[in-house]
């Protein structure tokens, strides 16, 4: 463009000059006429100027037209010659279309190599947004698919596919459907028949929340992936399907195929004049995760079931939970369940708004959450094995320190006192017994101590060494961090309260230390802590991907390597108590739960949770590890607002074992201590 | 008032000058060569822009459905012939005969408005059909010769200086007769360039150069004034929203990529992409493959520039160049005002529609409907250029020869 003014702008001056010129020529002629009247000439009279004017002003004809035919072809020059590459090349984008083919994604497959997520062809029939207006046109296409004429006009409208791009308007079309469009184009302007491969889940909803869902690509993907910023990413385009949760999103860049690309040469109106070499489509790596679908499968049902029967007894408020179970040894997830939970078939070809409505509600309990990294909990009594620790490390207590348990604690005075959930009292306790019977008093006791020592946030430092507030960094999306309170972070919370209930409490610490109040913890990590309480301190990265298996060719395998991501290092003697606390839980805290346990061959090590909200049911938690001698699995369970831990959450970890183990569980004994 | 103390006896004999021709033809006979029967420096550009546009049109054809490469040929052919039987008619009879020439002027304009013999095309009624005859042609292509005659003959009277203020703007008053005719079919492309050829023949004719500019400055002011009154919405639109939309273009066309900014960008893309040497003949993918509309037409310098590179285009120019050049050269050699404004006005329309048929396609002028002479598809057009070529040559033929 501005080589153009330049040259446009040069032509003016070229002929301003000669206007100019062509003037002063005028004038000069002028003065010497005047001259002429006063020194006379050989030539003069007015044929000679007559004839003068018609030279001057023809030249200036000459000068106008060979201006113009020079400013032409300067700007040819620039155009065919110095700028002609740059317009070879919109000539050439012109003339040329890419035609795509999508590529299929890769499978998804358990640690045993069954699939969890495969890939069918199927014709699919699209109509442009346009064909709304059209209501012949819908009308045709309702009749021939054998749909509602007012369903396909809905599938039309529907815009989740992106505002430019088609719709979807049926999958599955019979070949007869596919030759009569293709045999009728002009009845069915902007209807085109796609061969597409949709994502197949053949096992229903299994594993939904660890594989995930597919969708058409988002705007702001499409514009980052876009971004000359993003280097590594694949180039999409509108209407590619990606990756929207789960594994499916995290290793988007594995399962995506590359989408097999042909150079075809077109006229103005698009028809195919020819076509040039093609790339054909290669699809994407398989994935294969750590989950073992027989333990998933035993997981998800025991979670429905111990959910179904807590409401079946008349808590109707019980209607979510999860459960998570790990390789303690390597941070391998082999089962992952959060309820209640979806079938991840309704995303694909695209979600209707109902189904979307109803998954993504409140009042639906979000099916689509994964309560196991992005739900947040108070961590309740679990955390106790944490407490006693920090209580030995700061010398807070000693394994010999006794406590005393009326069932009523007034360590702060007799206007603070609290209670002990047992209400009758534990009587003499020491810390192995205090996490064996959950007992409050003696983490109020270490909670207290905690707070009138020079150390006030010991409690907190080993909460966080532990992994609590951060991260575990599992390869799964939207992981909650969540948050252990300390005093700072009290006086910012509440910053618009008086100085007083911004200040930390005595009794913020005892709350702490009994896993209640403003503590919030995912089961993920919980369960990480268990890990690391099982292998005495090493605290391997939880993930799902087991390898990434090339698809085609040499079938080349990517192992995930596993990585350590915390040691945390404590006496053996405090691991020792730790572990003979936890096997007390299994093995003594109640005699109808250690039914369920003592018809194991495995020893077992775990704790009961139960977090308390006021005016609601107690979400009930259950931890533990096993064989507790040489320990392999950590596996946690929660139930929102489903009781105490011991009569829910209890039955799901337990059930898990079960399947691990090839042991099922016998027992139909239910505790009637409340133990929590 | 025809100029009737400039009459000069050939004009009023036309028969008797075509006697004294024969007469000094047979004086020279013995040393006749082909420069004395033509003239060589106009005939053989004007003739190689024929040849090259018909190869032009031949390559059009192959992929342009509208582009009749024998219909272009005939209308060669008619050219030709009456390109010679235009040579052999003494020009001079047109100096006095000015007010027949403003009614003949007149008639055409209205011609199309008649019904049974008007047509319309893409919204212009500029059409004519010779009735029993199947032909078709356009009197605004027509008019712009008798406008050019018209203006030289009233301007040839002035003898080189028009004195008074009072003639210039009876020139001019004159002129805008024929030119808001055409304006009203509505054809702002030729009107144009009636207008353009029109003044210059009276810039020539002696106009003082302060009227002049004075003058250009009123039509730059109308001008203005036509816009802006057409793009403020509640006052009358004189220009089109169509004619509008080529001036907004012109001065951004990425304004409007898909309607009239489109055409642009093709025919610049298609130039540019012609590169030194061109794609060749048939290989336009641009103008062949219809992302550039009416490329026969309106269109065809970039199909040229395409097909042939800044080799053919630059080439072309420099015909054209060389045959205005030619044609302004000739009218200084004429002693009589008559024959040099004629010439002066051909060589301005030519000098003109190349400027705009060339200039639209490369981005430099706003689009346009006109044709490239002797190479745009059209017969009336190739007809009304090939006549101008037999006055430039008639001219010739009938100039007084050096003794």
């Amino acid at each position: 463009m501005w080589v153009a003014l330049a040259i446009v702008g040069a032509a003016l001056v070229v002929a301003l000059g000669v206007v100019l010129f062509v003037r002063r020529r005028q004038l000069r002629d002028a003065f010497k006429l005047d001259i002429g009247n006063a020194v006379p000439t050989a030539a003069g009279g007015s044929d000679t100027s007559t004839e003068t004017g018609f030279h001057r002003r023809l030249v200036g004809l000459q000068v106008f037209s060979g201006t113009i035919i020079g400013v032409l072809i300067a700007r040819l020059w620039s155009m065919q010659l110095v700028a002609s590459d740059d317009y070879a090349r919109q000539a050439e984008s012109n003339r040329t279309r890419t035609v795509t083919t999508s590529a299929p994604r890769g499978r998804i497959l358990d640690r045993n190599g069954i699939e969890l997520v495969t890939n069918r062809p199927c014709l699919a029939v699209s109509a442009a947004p346009e064909v709304v207006d059209d209501e012949v046109e819908m009308q045709l296409l309702a009749n021939l698919i054998g749909m509602p004429y007012l369903a396909v006009r809905r599938k039309i409208q529907n815009q989740n596919e992106g505002a430019q791009s088609k719709r979807t308007v049926a999958v599955d079309v019979s070949r007869r459907v596919v030759a009569y469009i293709d045999e009728h184009p002009y009845l069915f302007d902007g209807v085109a028949v796609e061969e597409r491969t949709e994502r197949l889940y053949p096992n229903g909803s299994l594993a939904a929340h660890v594989l995930g869902y597919t969708g058409t690509i988002s705007q702001e993907e499409l514009e980052w992936s876009e971004d000359p910023r993003n280097t590594e990413g694949i180039k999409y385009s509108a209407g590619d399907i990606v990756g929207q949760a789960g594994v499916e999103y995290q290793y988007e860049s594995v399962l995506q195929g590359i989408r097999g690309e042909q150079v075809v040469y077109v006229d103005a109106y698009g028809s195919v004049l020819a076509s040039s070499a093609s790339i054909e489509p290669q699809s994407g790596s398989d994935v294969v995760l750590t989950i073992d679908s027989k333990v998933q499968r035993q997981a998800e049902e025991s979670l429905a079931r111990v959910i179904n029967d807590i409401r079946a007894a008349g808590n109707k408020e019980c209607n979510a939970g999860c459960a998570v179970a790990m390789d303690v040894t390597n941070g391998e997830i082999i089962a992952l369940a959060s309820a209640p939970t979806y079938n991840p078939s309704v995303f694909t070809g695209g979600i209707s708004y109902d189904d979307w409505e109803r998954l993504s509600s409140e009042s639906s309990a979000s099916p689509l959450m994964n309560r196991v990294v992005s739900g947040l909990y108070p961590s309740a009594s679990t955390i106790k094995p944490l407490g006693a620790l920090a209580a030995l490390d700061y010398n807070i207590a000693t394994p010999e320190t006794s406590f005393y348990c009326s069932g009523y604690w007034t360590g702060f005075g007799d206007d603070f006192g609290q209670y002990c959930w047992d209400h009758y009292g534990h009587g003499g306790m020491n810390l192995q017994t205090g996490i064996t019977y959950s007992c409050d008093v003696v983490f109020y006791e270490i909670g207290k101590g905690f707070y009138v020592s020079d150390t006030p946030e010991g409690l907190q430092a080993t909460y966080r060494a532990w992994g609590l507030g951060s991260e575990t960094g599992v390869d799964l999306p939207s992981e909650e961090a969540g948050r252990v309170p300390d005093a700072e972070w009290k006086w910012n919370y509440w910053d618009t309260e008086p100085d007083d209930v911004r200040q930390w409490q005595g009794g913020d610490s005892t709350n702490l230390s009994i896993g209640q109040g403003d503590i919030l913890v995912t089961p993920l990590q919980m369960c990480c802590v268990y890990a690391g309480l099982a292998t005495r301190g090493t605290m391997w990265r939880p993930h799902v991907l087991k390898s990434v298996r090339s698809s085609t060719g040499s079938g080349t395998v990517i192992e995930h390597s596993p990585e350590i991501t915390r040691s945390v290092s404590e006496d053996s003697s405090a691991f020792d108590l730790v572990q003979r606390g936890l096997e007390g839980v299994i093995y003594e805290e109640s005699a109808a739960q250690a039914e369920h346990f003592t018809n194991m061959s495995e020893t077992v090590a775990g704790k009961t949770g139960t977090a308390e909200r006021a005016g609601r049911e107690p979400t009930g938690w259950f931890i533990a590890f096993v064989p507790s001698d040489q320990p392999k699995y950590a596996i946690a369970s929660l139930v929102e607002q489903g009781g105490y831990g011991s009569s829910s959450a209890m039955y799901v970890v337990r059930d898990i074992m079960g399947a691990i183990y090839n042991e099922p569980d016998t027992s139909e004994a239910v505790d009637e201590t409340g133990a929590r | 008032m025809p100029a009737s103390d400039l009459t000069s006896s050939p004009a009023q004999r036309p028969l008797g000058g075509a006697k004294g021709q024969g007469e000094a033809q047979v004086q020279r006979r013995s040393h006749t060569t082909l420069g004395d029967l033509f003239y060589l420096p106009q005939l053989i550009p004007a003739l190689l822009l024929i040849t090259f546009g018909a190869v032009v049109m031949w390559s059009a054809s192959l992929n342009i459905q509208a582009a009749d490469f024998k219909r272009h040929m005939i209308g060669i052919v008619l050219g030709l012939v009456i390109m010679w039987f235009v040579r052999a008619y003494d020009y001079r009879a047109f100096a006095n005969m000015s007010t027949a020439l403003f009614v003949f002027d007149c008639l055409l304009m209205v011609l199309p408005r008649i019904p049974g013999l008007g047509l319309s095309e893409n919204g212009i009624t500029g059409w004519v059909r010779v009735p029993l005859l199947r032909i078709s042609f356009q009197p605004s292509e027509v008019s712009k010769i008798v406008t050019i005659f018209l203006i030289s003959s009233l301007g040839a009277q002035y003898n080189g200086r028009i004195e008074t203020l009072r003639d210039y703007v009876k020139l001019c008053a004159i002129l805008c007769v024929p030119f808001l005719l055409i304006l009203v079919q509505p054809d702002l492309g030729t009107g144009l360039i009636v207008l353009v050829v029109g003044a210059s023949i009276i810039i020539v004719s002696g106009a003082r150069p302060s009227w002049v500019w004075v003058t250009i400055g009123m039509i730059v002011a109308v001008a203005a004034l036509a816009i802006v009154t057409s793009m403020t919405p509640g006052l009358p639109h004189v220009l089109k929203d169509y004619q509008l939309n080529r001036l907004i273009v012109f001065v951004d066309p990425s304004v409007d990529p898909g309607g009239s900014g489109y055409n642009l960008q093709q025919a610049k893309i298609a130039v540019g992409s012609g590169g030194l040497f061109g794609k060749g003949i048939g290989n336009a993918s641009q103008s062949g493959t219809g992302f550039l509309p009416e490329a026969q037409t309106d269109f065809v310098f970039a199909l040229l520039s395409e097909e042939f590179g800044f080799v053919g285009s630059a080439g072309v120019l420099l015909l054209f160049g060389w045959m205005i050049f030619s044609t302004i050269t000739l009218a200084q050699r004429m002693e009589q005002p008559f024959a040099k404004l004629v010439l002066a006005g051909i060589a301005t329309m030519w000098s003109f529609q190349v400027l705009q048929e060339a200039g639209m396609c490369i981005g430099i002028m706003p689009i346009t409907g006109i044709p490239l002479p002797f190479i745009s598809y059209g017969s009336t057009s190739m007809v009304i250029h090939c006549t101008a070529v037999g006055i430039v040559q008639s001219v010739w033929h009938h100039r007084t020869k050096a003794a």
